[in-house]
């Protein structure tokens, strides 16, 4: 390799290392705001949750949407990714999570996806996706989890679907995203069934709640906003996730970029200094012949 | 002169939040809270039994002391429960913030699609969610330019 084509090498790999900071540095802005909306997000997405608990606890209900169906025939996963790439492991954590989870059912799959990523990932494996809903990864709006889960909600009611997961990142910290799978339909109920039905009595006894009209009314017009509600919650963990799975990707990707261009520039200045040295001697020969 | 206030009935005082996925739009004290729920119109004073219910779209009411907080809400749902009352809804916007003519927009936005779905709806479950949808936004819409009307200058 001549001088040159080293001069050059180091010249892509200088350009390489400013394009990723120059992402690092916007992945970093977008993760600031996207934590931010997530603190915003928060009021809205616990009081819905506590009022599903409230009224799940008290409804004398026998919908599906709460105990299910006694035969599992299909089962509908909803797998959020991103749209762009370069995020490091952050689409492929998710989508093997989606795989597990796909591997544990007994039943037909119906397979959703948000997000790019998730669309050609399915593609490339040659398995059928119902519906993909793409083009807003990086900031979703509640509008879009809405749709989603009005769709979502749609299949369990036509009885497409006797079950509804969903699969995404949850954010635990800039660098940790964690690939998480939940129920959203029927709506799991509290984990300790036995427990519960003490701290039922207990809880109804102390806040006497009265509910207008009957819970079983309230629950119908509540569960498919508590689905959209844990759909919108996941869409802005996903991004908040997506962002710092870019950051931490590329400054990964700038540190070896800079390493690289260290070394290339090590190598290059050896090459340039044995070729001076090459030249000295012979110079130096050429003289000490002449004279000799 | 707030303290004394604030001595009135054992120191009890009502809160009032209203919530939307996006942000709390209100949080603060309030005297009374006004709101169409399942069952009709509410007003919610200090130590008002606990309840969960609805509410439609329409104009939730925060008066406190001489100050009337009105926002224009999207359907929702309102909870009271330990003198604080909850308004959990996916649209809220301060009467005096309304956007007249966005508002309109929406309403006729809505309207040109409800045509359209209605001429080409083949499908009888779909068209009619369709429907109903659209039919929301456009209510939505139509609220949101009738209480900036009412109550808009303030």
């Amino acid at each position: 390799m001549s001088l040159q084509d080293l001069k050059r090498q180091i010249q892509s790999v200088n350009n390489t290392a400013k394009m990723t900071q120059a992402l690092q540095t916007i992945s970093a802005v977008k993760l600031q705001r996207a934590r931010e909306r997530l603190d915003r997000v928060r009021p809205y997405t616990d009081n819905i949750d506590e009022m599903m608990r409230d009224i799940a606890n008290r409804a004398q209900s026998d919908t599906p949407l709460l105990g299910g169906r006694d035969e599992l025939n299909n089962v509908a996963i909803c797998t959020v990714t991103s749209d762009r790439g370069l995020a490091g492991g952050f689409n492929a954590h998710v989508l093997r999570r989606t795989m597990e989870l796909r591997q544990e059912q007994d039943a037909n799959i119906v397979q959703v996806v948000t997000g790019r990523k998730a669309r050609e990932f399915f593609k490339f494996s040659k398995v059928p996706v119902e519906e993909a809903f793409i083009g807003f990864s990086d900031s979703p709006t509640y509008e879009k989890a809405r749709e989603i889960g009005r769709h979502l909600t749609q299949l369990f009611e036509d009885e497409e679907a006797d079950e509804v997961y969903l699969v995404y990142n949850r954010f635990k910290n800039a660098l940790v995203q964690q690939p998480t799978a939940v129920r959203l339909l029927p709506v799991a109920q509290e984990e300790t069934d036995e427990e519960n039905g003490e701290n039922e009595e207990e809880n109804g006894s102390n806040i006497p709640l009265e509910f207008i009209p009957g819970p079983e009314e309230l629950l119908d017009r509540l569960v498919p906003k508590y689905v959209e509600t844990l759909i919108f919650r996941a869409l802005v963990e996903s991004a908040a996730g997506e962002h710092g799975a870019r950051m931490s990707a590329m400054k990964s990707a700038s540190d070896s970029a800079n390493e690289m261009s260290e070394e290339l520039t090590m190598k290059m200045n050896k090459m340039r200094q044995a070729a001076i040295t090459a030249e000295i001697i012979e110079i130096a020969s050429a003289a000490e012949a002449l004279g000799g | 002169m707030s303290e004394d206030q604030n001595q009135q009935g054992d120191g009890r005082q009502l809160f009032c939040r209203v919530i939307t996925p996006e942000r709390v739009i209100y949080d603060g004290e309030a005297d009374m809270v006004i709101a169409r729920i399942a069952d009709g119109d509410i007003g919610v004073l200090v130590d008002h039994q606990p309840i969960v219910s609805t509410v439609e779209i329409g104009a939730v009411r925060i008066n406190q002391d001489d100050e009337r907080h009105v926002f224009a809400t999207s359907d929702g749902f309102f909870k009271v429960s330990e003198n604080l009352v909850q308004v959990l809804v996916e649209e809220a916007v301060p009467a005096g913030e309304i956007d007249v003519d966005e508002a309109e927009n929406r309403v006729e936005e809505a309207e040109n699609e409800l045509s359209e779905v209605s001429e080409d709806a083949d499908d009888e479950g779909e068209g009619e969610r369709q429907r109903n949808e659209i039919e929301r936004r456009r209510k939505i819409g139509e609220n949101m330019a009738r209480v900036a009307r009412e109550h808009g200058e303030g």
